[in-house]
């Protein structure tokens, strides 16, 4: 192999593993702020996607790609509110005995739910969006024109999303409600408000990844499920609620994958970053930048 | 222990009243309630991992795939009779869940969830990728275990299944090692400084409940004649805990009552295919939202509610659960 065709691969690791992070950067924010995981994140995913193929189709060109991205990303913004609202926050007010169970039976069916309301209303095919670019070069590699958009895209939104949390009073009232959720509360944070906050802004960001990878990963109603194997796995192999350990991993997933599929065998692309997280974890059980949970 | 208790007593009823069904209904109807069958096998013991056990697992339906398709491609390949085949799918199954289990035992709640789902798709995947030796997507044909696709011998068959499944889970359950279980669930450090050996009971129930899951895909397959990795799909997991929960978590009946009154639900909505799963993924959320125990809670409350009873529990295991004075 000659080392035009490496860092092809290389290429194509680093992009995959960008968006893959912004996958997992919805969960594990919805995981840091309320400590649930939201099984339905690849039908937000999928939600987004298809409210961008029906605006570039029917209502503005394939040329304002960018908008529609914003649009789309806002509608998730209210569909995932307003599933918390209704479904996720009798966890915090009622009484629920098993939160955990109860969540991951809720979110699942949740996801099957807008699994099939998709496969009624869209039907079993699959939609393919115009390119939101044409084929460019990078130096002397051929590069997919969409891919780079959705690089691009995805960085500029992890970007927008770190600085923030990091900057905004918003976002430092979200970092002390990850922290401690009933001493940010004497501080006078809504924290049953934030939480609708952070359900909402994590399946955004599942809806903006969608939008923007629609013309890479098609448009069908289980066109969400790969990217969230995806997400799952780098936050694993990351350690729940760590953000540069979000980074690394998804990177590293990016890479195993695409030198797998070179080197070893490309019809085994699902796989690999199953192995990847198998040795992870069998040497570091809370993942690589994830501490031990107290197991009270 | 009473054997003349009603619980026993509604039990036999139930299993001769299923004995003698086959006499006034059709084929296809035994055709419908085998399959239900099959899916009562693999709730119950489900319920017995992520009910009883507290260890939430994801990956239940891929153990029943990995069943079916270990005992096909043993006598397909290797032609190995049944009777060794079956066997070398269930020991397959148990080992694997095994290893699934000392994997999982540092972590627990949402990793033990997440690492199980993305062991099941990953299972599934291979199922679909390797399809020289597994047959992918087009799937795999399987002998057939009576030579007839007559569905009435394959209806006692899982009959008979089920009610191993029941008594099994029942044993296990009211035995000291289901107080292990249950203790292992509430706060597994209470447990373990009470003297529980919570690695040992943690694998147990990875080997017993995945074991029953690969008993019941390999019959299963057998039964059908065709497997294909759509059983490794996550929906079915989805199957798996809707019946569950319809039926009521961490009771002995529910599961089953759950898995055969929505198989034969889904049976009558056939017509209507596309918003059977939707109808059921809504009433799911509708059950975990308004009432926390599924079929039996419900059956409860409006007992209570009938007997205007003031000093009913908190849910419906409380009462299902807690050991009689004089029975165990």
């Amino acid at each position: 192999m000659d080392l035009h065709l490496f860092s092809q691969f290389l290429i194509s690791g680093l992009i995959m593993g960008v968006l893959y992070c912004l996958m997992s950067m919805g969960i594990n924010f919805i995981y840091g702020i309320m400590k649930v995981i939201n099984w339905s994140m690849g039908e937000f995913f999928m939600i987004g996607a298809f409210i961008q193929y029906l605006l570039l189709e029917s209502f503005i060109g394939a040329e304002y790609w960018y908008i529609g991205v914003i649009i789309s990303a806002c509608a998730v913004f209210v569909l995932g509110a307003l599933v918390q609202v209704i479904l996720i926050k009798p966890m915090f007010v009622g009484i629920i005995e098993a939160k955990m169970e109860y969540v991951t039976i809720i979110t699942i069916s949740l996801a099957i739910f807008l699994r099939n309301l998709a496969l009624l209303i869209g039907g079993p095919y699959i939609y393919t969006p115009p390119d939101y670019a044409k084929p460019t070069q990078l130096l002397t590699l051929p590069l997919s024109g969409n891919r780079l958009v959705a690089f691009i895209g995805a960085l500029v939104l992890l970007g927008l999303f770190y600085f923030f949390i990091k900057k905004s009073w918003t976002g430092k009232a979200f970092q002390g409600v990850a922290q401690n959720r009933a001493g940010v509360q004497t501080s006078g944070v809504n924290v049953l408000r934030y939480d609708m906050l952070a359900f909402g802004l994590g399946t955004a960001l599942a809806g903006a990844g969608g939008a923007l990878m629609a013309p890479i990963f098609s448009v069908h109603p289980l066109c969400g499920l790969a990217p969230t194997i995806r997400g799952f796995e780098i936050i694993v192999i990351a350690g729940l609620g760590s953000i540069p350990g979000i980074l690394v991993a998804g990177l590293l997933l990016g890479f195993a994958e695409s030198l797998g599929s070179a080197f070893i065998s490309p019809s085994f692309v699902d796989i690999y970053g199953f192995i990847l997280l198998v040795i992870v974890l069998s040497i570091k059980p809370y993942g690589m930048f994830g501490k031990a949970e107290r197991t009270v | 222990m009473n054997l003349f208790h009603t619980k026993y007593l509604v039990f036999l009823i139930l299993v001769l009243f299923a004995a003698f069904l086959p006499m006034y209904i059709g084929e296809y109807w035994q055709y419908v309630l085998t399959i239900a069958f099959f899916y009562a096998i693999l709730a119950a013991s489900w319920n017995l991992l992520s009910g009883y056990t507290g260890l939430f697992s994801l990956g239940h339906h891929s153990f029943g795939m990995i069943g079916a398709y270990t005992s096909t491609l043993l006598m397909t390949k290797a032609g190995i009779p049944f009777w060794m085949s079956i066997p070398a799918g269930i020991l397959l199954t148990m080992l694997m869940s095994s290893l699934m289990g000392i994997m999982c035992l540092r972590v627990s709640g949402l990793y033990l969830a997440l690492i199980t789902w993305a062991f099941a798709e990953v299972a599934r995947n291979y199922f679909r990728l390797h399809y020289t030796f597994t047959g992918g997507d087009r799937g795999l044909e399987s002998p057939l275990l009576f030579g007839t696709i007559q569905p009435t011998p394959y209806y006692y068959l899982f009959l008979g299944l089920l009610i191993a499944t029941i008594i099994l889970i029942v044993l296990i359950m009211r035995s000291r090692i289901g107080y292990y279980l249950k203790a292992i669930r509430d706060d597994s450090i209470a447990a373990r400084s009470m003297g529980v050996n919570i690695v040992r009971y943690k694998i147990f129930a990875f080997a017993v409940s995945s074991g029953l899951a690969g008993m019941a895909g390999a019959f299963y397959g057998h039964s059908i004649g065709l497997i294909s990795p759509i059983m490794g799909d996550f929906n079915e997991m989805a199957m798996i805990i809707i019946f569950v929960v319809i039926g009521g978590i961490r009771t002995m009946p529910g599961p089953v009552i759950g898995a055969i009154a929505v198989r034969i639900l889904m049976e009558l909505l056939r017509a209507q295919s596309e918003v059977r799963i939707l109808i059921l993924s809504l009433l799911v959320i509708i059950i975990m939202r308004f009432f926390n125990g599924g079929l039996l809670e419900l059956y409860r409350q409006i007992k209570q509610w009938i007997n205007k009873d003031k000093n009913g529990g908190t849910s419906a295991y409380h009462e299902i659960e807690t050991p009689k004075q004089g029975e165990s």
